[in-house]
């Protein structure tokens, strides 16, 4: 027996259904006058996730946050906040908390006030404000700075109060610009570990920009590379790490940078591999399912490898390894980094201290074959 | 090289007094003579100091000087100018933090226009509006009145009132505008609650700035008020006008001090705003 048609409002569509704070950049520009800026931008996060945007200085990412806040419109496209267009919703209706890069603090207030405008605005009793003031004081570790102006702050406590007044909010989407960048060594670690606390505690949709490696991949659950208002990767932090997608993405996730070694694709013996020449060694290696690469063969490749997928060969290993000559080396206290020579470039080996020699030493490195990756070097893009 | 200096020293100083006096004499003479008597005046020198002081010259400028037909002095005039003055300068002055907030802070779709257009107003020589003005005044039923000289100052002073603020906001990043949108507020709420307090210097500079022009105005004074409404400077022309049998240059001289006065106290008291305000406008990023 066929089911009886419902009233179509019982099924809301699967848009509506998202919750919250979902978010989704459907093909977004923006250009002022002739400078393009944003060329097309598309991404898309569940409600709750950690989207974190990288890319260098000037590439658009406060650009876009603006864009996503309401503060700017976009030239075309869409931006989707829990599965509704906002582009028409002022900033004030689409309940995000920002914290800009510049701080934009309220120089007149006192900290207690910026951080409690906010709260007024949205007519939230006296009390109640008192309370999240006292509470997002003692989080950023501010109270005895209640009562001072932003212009007898320094540089990094006006970002933290920056920060306290978007936390003091509860809003369906954070946005944060650079938030901790100018902050030291120390609180910004300590900041890092209570963003992602508060994060895991709120399960607010963010939107993070920063510089910082360590920064991206500890906190993104998403990271969307960015170069010239291009996305040039959208993923999940192990995705961009293990398999960018190209050579931009490649440099510019990781710290040291990955090695990029010009070689030959070449055939032994049934195999598809490389060739590696060192000052004291050359060799041959193999590509675990180098078949794939056949049609490739006799041209030129540049291999990526990690620092840390060059470790010290032991003699039982089943691995690629190749003999180097030690130029310099680094200890940075847990690893120490090993430059060397191969194929003419430079590269750096990330070893236990215990394993590492002196300059002019040779030791015996083994290649993580089935974890480096190859691109290609007119397009620069990752072979599959 | 200290010989040197030394020199250069003694050029700026020499400079510096050489201008003091120049700009000082003319009050010294001023002052002086308001407080001698005509019969002092007729043989003394110009320059030397009264014999006796008195304030006689004062007294007679202020109530019993005859302007014309009337012998009231300038005080009827004073307070025509003090309730023309303060709403004018209030007026003009919040219409140009208005207007420069806008068209720094929410440009619309030609608001540089608006802008270029206004600005055309710094340059037009307010000879040429007398007419359509005097006529605009009659329309509107407030010609020779005190509120329509108010209209007459406040029309032709939005456009520097205007200038100042929206180059002084044009100092003021955006962000913060920003924020305090996602914060929630309005228009009017960031106008009163982020910007306006950042404003004092340039409040203070349209002030001043708007209280001397239209204090010391005297050719809209003479052409849109008539017989009550008449300012200061009006007064002033017609008591130093009004022939005497003899010419009584200390009472023109207290005269003119009396018209002078309410200007120098302004920058007096505000005239620290008033270089600080120029200053942070400079210098704001
Ligand atoms: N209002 C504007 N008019 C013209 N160009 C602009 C405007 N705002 C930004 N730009 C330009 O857009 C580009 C991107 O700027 P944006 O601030 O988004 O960069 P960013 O990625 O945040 O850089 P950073 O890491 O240095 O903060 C820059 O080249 C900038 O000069
Ligand atoms: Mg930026």
């Amino acid at each position: 027996m066929a089911m009886p048609a419902l009233p179509a409002a019982r099924y809301p569509n699967s848009e509506l259904e998202k919750k919250m704070g979902a978010l989704a950049i459907k093909n977004v520009t923006k250009s002022f006058g002739d400078t393009h800026i944003l060329k097309g931008i598309d991404i898309e996060i569940d409600d709750g996730q950690f989207l974190i945007l990288v890319g260098p200085s000037g590439c658009g990412k406060s650009t876009l946050m603006n864009i996503i806040a309401g503060l700017e419109g976009p030239t075309t496209g869409e931006v989707h906040i829990g599965g509704r267009v906002v582009n028409n919703i002022s900033p004030k209706d689409r309940d995000i908390a920002m914290v800009f890069q510049s701080y934009a603090l309220y120089p007149t207030m006192n900290v207690r006030q910026n951080i409690a405008f906010g709260l007024e605005t949205r007519k939230v009793p006296k009390k109640e404000q008192d309370e999240v003031i006292q509470r997002v004081a003692k989080m950023l570790q501010m109270d005895h700075l209640l009562d001072r102006k932003p212009g007898q702050l320094s540089g990094g406590q006006r970002q933290r109060v920056a920060m306290g007044r978007a936390l003091a909010r509860d809003p369906i989407l954070f946005l944060f610009d650079e938030p901790l960048s100018n902050l030291d060594a120390k609180l910004r670690v300590e900041m890092r570990t209570e963003i992602k606390q508060l994060h895991q505690r709120l399960k607010t949709t963010m939107v993070y920009v920063t510089h910082d490696q360590i920064e991206a991949m500890t906190l993104g659950d998403r990271i969307a590379v960015m170069k010239d208002g291009i996305i040039q990767q959208f993923g999940s932090p192990q995705e961009i790490y293990e398999r960018p997608s190209n050579l931009f993405v490649a440099s510019f996730i990781g710290s040291p940078s990955m090695n990029f070694i010009d070689c030959h694709l070449a055939e032994q013996n049934g195999q598809i591999g490389v060739s590696l020449q060192t000052d004291s060694d050359a060799r041959f290696l193999p590509l675990p399912n180098g078949q794939r690469l056949a049609g490739r063969v006799g041209q030129e490749v540049i291999l990526g490898v990690r620092p840390e997928q060059l470790d010290v060969a032991h003699s039982d290993d089943n691995v690629a390894a190749i003999s180097i000559k030690v130029n310099l080396t680094e200890p940075t206290g847990p690893d120490t980094m090993i430059f060397t020579k191969i194929n003419g470039k430079e590269v750096v080996a990330r070893v236990h201290p215990r394993d590492a020699k002196g300059p002019g030493e040779t030791m015996r490195l083994a290649l993580d074959m089935s974890k480096v990756v190859l691109f290609d070097p007119k397009t620069e893009l990752r072979l599959e | 090289m200290a010989n040197n200096n030394k020199w250069a020293r003694i050029l700026v100083y020499a400079v510096l007094i050489y201008a003091v006096i120049y700009y000082l004499l003319p009050l010294y003479v001023m002052i002086t003579t308001s407080v001698k008597t005509t019969e002092e005046i007729r043989t003394g020198n110009l320059l030397s100091l009264p014999m006796h002081i008195t304030l006689d010259a004062w007294r007679k400028a202020w109530g019993t000087a005859c302007t014309g037909v009337q012998c009231t002095g300038l005080s009827l005039y004073f307070w025509n100018s003090v309730r023309m003055v303060f709403p004018a300068v209030i007026i003009s002055t919040t219409m140009g933090a208005i207007n420069g907030y806008i068209l720094s802070k929410w440009k619309f779709y030609g608001s540089e226009i608006v802008f270029a257009m206004l600005m055309y107003g710094l340059y037009i020589p307010f000879q040429v509006l007398l007419l359509p003005m005097a006529q605009t005044e009659g329309y509107l039923g407030i010609a020779g009145t005190t509120p329509g000289l108010i209209f007459v100052h406040v029309v032709c002073g939005i456009a520097s009132t205007t200038l100042f603020f929206r180059n002084y906001y044009v100092g003021i990043p955006d962000e913060l505008i920003n924020a305090a949108r996602l914060d929630g507020a309005g228009f009017w709420r960031i106008f009163f609650r982020v910007v306006l307090p950042m404003s004092l210097p340039i409040v203070m500079v349209t002030f001043i700035w708007q209280f001397t022009q239209i204090w010391n105005d005297f050719l809209f004074g003479l052409v849109f008020s008539s017989g009550d409404s008449q300012p200061i400077t009006v007064g002033l022309n017609n008591m130093a006008n009004t022939s005497t049998s003899v010419k009584e240059y200390n009472v023109d001289m207290a005269g003119a001090i009396i018209a002078a006065l309410p200007t120098i106290f302004v920058y007096v008291v505000a005239g620290k705003y008033f270089v600080r305000g120029l200053a942070a406008g400079a210098v704001k990023g």
